[in-house]
């Protein structure tokens, strides 16, 4: 009887008790959530366009945030370290078409695969080369994020919003809105779309395979620095970030490998019901730390009824 | 024919024995000394300093001693990341040549465990691994000194309750761990503590990948507001966790850590708003002491260090504290050396050489190390020592003494330590006893 009140009444009644607290949860789970949904973002773009999974998204986050304080220690001011930051993401992403990408072309997509792996070893190492494996301090102040916090004191209790989530949360729906009307209005974008579609055709058309994966390569090296950053900010920036990019896995199950849309809400749906779920119903019940688990369990009920996630597309294949 | 037959036999006979000789000539002209290091992956911020620190003491060894009684000191690193199985490997790879085991997890310590009985070679894990370690008739090829985790959490609550654990009756006491086999082990020390004196424990792990963003661990702290956080955190959790604990306005002064959770380049992401916040450890950093200013001369400006200087890695407590940890080695192969009379010992010798160590405060003044270290000596029963801690403050720069030696409750720990021993023993079992140890 305690067992099914701690399941069915006991977590209700306690949001119901503290409803600033409940608000703080929901905050805290929409932060989470765009963090998320950003490292999803890097995943699906490049496999929209390339029908590469790219594990190297996680050390790119580490790569480019390493890169624009090591920068900044080096002498570099904030301000210009950020668009150097962005030239060798670009440099990057041409360096691994023309080296990783073009000589696999037409080879089976297992074969990209470890190539990313390949890419995170060389990445993991060269980082370590180049900046060391210390835990750096973002230059969150530098780069003129705001470090204090507004206190709402709702229903007799108080809620405490850091300015700089806040900060990322916008930051974060203004890149996704851009990337949007990018992917949808311009013409590299509907070449990206075009690719991710029908490779033979959208080549048959004269779309450049090289350009488009420059671009997107690209595009996942700007996610990735604004991850860094956020990331960055909250516990510093070192190797630790790369395991981050685990946390994209279930989102990317949840809301499928191809959907912009499916990372953004699978994100957002992952951040909010995993710490509501930790919060009222892991720790009291199950001891807590079931954000470790939670996202994967969703996700695979999920999958259950929408083998391809959400948003995914269905593919049929006819023999 | 015959006279081709005598060349090869004779050829064959001449480069066996040269085989046999050169590595036994070069044996003992130095001692390999492997360490399971981690300057990749998510731990390597804490593991860097730690690792530099180990190996600047050895090149100060080789490069103003010519070595350790004239034998040159053979460091190196087989990187593990951190991770258990890495570590296994590379204990595999190294064990043939190596004279110990310095494995660093206590992952990967108790992987090893089993093991060093059949290997027959020395595990050093000082300040880490798995506590009842300690027990040396049982555990006889593993050697956690100076201090056990056990250890390490009866001083941190002799010091919130100041001498008396009674006085925490009632109080509600968080342990803020990492969700690993080294976060789990105060747990049942402290379990045993908390319902011998009446205060509720409440355990909170922190995953993976949950290191940098923990705000549902901090959310649970705002809930249950609890007397004390204690933290057991390595790597970024240590950096997460003191990011958390500013932004939820928890009192520095109430949040207290193990060793491996006192790092300084952790505590200057938050700066002033860490100030208060403290943590048990068994070496003090002191960068004016003649120890410090040799490696300064001998290993730094020489250019033979890996230590980032333009981040004041050189005063950081781990950095120095990698310093001591192998100066705790080298006394144990100095000491089978001299025990001994050879050269260069081998494993069954250094298992001697740990076994009796002497790291006394005139001891430690003559290494030019005097107040950096907790002084402790080792027997074949006691593998640890038990030399206590510091408890050291942040002040929002860096990391200061804030208390006299502190010293375990060893009444409250000796019972469970041969208890869990003889579980361990029994669970692994035929698990060989030190019969010969009469202490």
């Amino acid at each position: 009887m305690d067992f099914l009140n701690g399941i069915l009444v006991k977590p209700f009644a306690d949001m119901a008790a503290a409803p600033d607290f409940l608000l703080q949860v929901l905050w805290e789970g929409l932060v989470g959530g765009v963090l998320y949904a950003l490292i999803a973002l890097g995943f699906v773009l490049i496999y929209k366009s390339s029908r590469i999974f790219n594990f190297a998204q996680g050390i790119m986050v580490v790569f480019a945030a390493l890169t624009l304080v090591g920068l900044h220690e080096r002498g570099v001011p904030a301000l210009f370290a950020l668009p150097l930051t962005l030239l060798v993401m670009l440099a990057l992403a041409m360096a691994i078409e023309r080296v990783v990408l073009r000589p696999l072309v037409n080879q089976p997509d297992i074969i990209l695969f470890m190539a990313t792996i390949g890419i995170t070893m060389f990445l993991i190492g060269f980082g370590e080369l180049i900046f060391g494996g210390e835990n750096k301090v973002m230059i969150t102040r530098e780069l003129m994020i705001p470090t204090d916090s507004f206190i709402f004191e709702p229903f007799g209790g108080f809620v405490s919003i850091e300015q700089k989530d806040l900060t990322a949360v916008v930051g974060a729906v203004f890149l996704v809105i851009g990337l949007l009307v990018f992917l949808n209005k311009s013409k590299i974008g509907r070449a990206i779309r075009a690719l991710g579609d029908d490779h033979q055709a959208a080549l048959s058309v004269g779309i450049s395979l090289s350009t488009i994966w420059v671009i997107v390569w690209f595009i996942a090296g700007v996610i990735a620095l604004a991850t860094g950053i956020v990331w960055g900010a909250r516990a510093g920036v070192s190797f630790a970030l790369e395991v981050i990019a685990f946390k994209a896995l279930p989102v990317l199950m949840l809301g499928g490998l191809e959907s912009v849309m499916g990372a953004i809400i699978g994100g957002l749906a992952i951040g909010i019901l995993e710490k509501v779920f930790e919060i009222y119903w892991g720790q009291p019940l199950l001891g807590g730390n079931t954000e470790a688990w939670f996202a994967y369990v969703l996700a695979l009920l999920v999958l259950l009824f929408r083998p391809q996630g959400l948003f995914g597309e269905k593919i049929i294949e006819r023999v | 024919m015959k006279t081709l037959l005598k060349t090869v036999v004779l050829s064959s006979v001449l480069a066996l024995g040269v085989g046999i000789a050169v590595p036994a000539a070069a044996q003992d002209d130095s001692i390999y000394i492997p360490n399971l290091a981690y300057r990749t992956g998510p731990f390597a911020a804490t593991g860097t300093p730690l690792m530099n620190g180990q190996r600047d003491y050895i090149t100060l060894l080789n490069e103003r001693d010519g070595g350790l009684n004239g034998v040159k000191l053979q460091y190196d690193e087989c990187e593990t990341g951190y991770n258990t199985e890495k570590g296994v490997e590379c204990y595999e790879k190294t064990k043939a040549r190596a004279v110990v085991t310095q494995p660093w997890s206590t992952g990967i310590t108790l992987q090893v465990l089993p093991k060093s009985n059949v290997d027959k070679i020395p595990i050093l894990a000082p300040g880490y691994g798995f506590s009842p370690m300690s027990d040396g008739k049982v555990f006889q090829w593993a050697y956690n000194p100076p201090s056990s985790y056990w250890d390490g959490a009866s001083m941190i609550l002799k010091h919130i309750s100041d001498g008396n654990l009674d006085s925490l009756n009632g109080k509600k006491i968080a342990l803020l761990h990492l969700d690993h086999p080294y976060g789990k082990e105060p747990i049942p020390l402290l379990e045993a503590l908390a319902e011998k004196h009446g205060f509720t424990l409440l355990p909170i792990p922190v995953g993976l990948t949950e290191m940098q963003n923990q705000s549902a661990q901090w959310l649970q702290i705002r809930r249950e507001r609890p007397d004390f956080v204690i933290m057991w955190g390595w790597g970024a959790m240590n950096a997460g966790a003191v990011t958390e604990a500013v932004k939820t306005k928890y009192p520095m002064n109430q949040f207290l850590g193990i060793w491996w959770s006192g790092h300084d380049g952790d505590l200057k992401l938050v700066g002033d708003a860490g100030k208060g916040y403290r943590s048990i450890s068994w070496s003090v950093p002191n960068s004016e002491t003649p120890l410090m200013q040799d490696i300064k001369k001998h290993v730094v400006d020489a250019g033979k260090s890996q230590i980032s200087q333009a981040e004041g890695e050189f005063d950081s407590v781990f950095y120095q504290r990698g310093l001591m940890i192998s100066i705790i080695l080298v006394e144990g192969i100095k000491a089978a050396q001299e025990h001994f009379d050879v050269r260069a010992p081998n494993p069954d010798q250094l298992r001697w050489g740990l076994e009796n160590i002497k790291l006394d405060e005139a001891r430690l003044k003559e290494l030019g190390a005097e107040g950096m270290l907790v002084p402790f000596s080792t027997s074949c029963a006691d593998h640890t020592g038990h030399g206590g801690g510091w408890m050291l403050e942040w002040d929002g720069a860096k990391f200061v003494k804030a208390s006299d030696i502190l010293m375990p409750d060893r009444a409250d720990i000796e019972p469970l330590e041969m208890e869990k021993a003889k579980e361990y023993a029994a669970a692994n079992a035929p698990w060989p006893i030190n019969e010969e140890c009469k202490m």
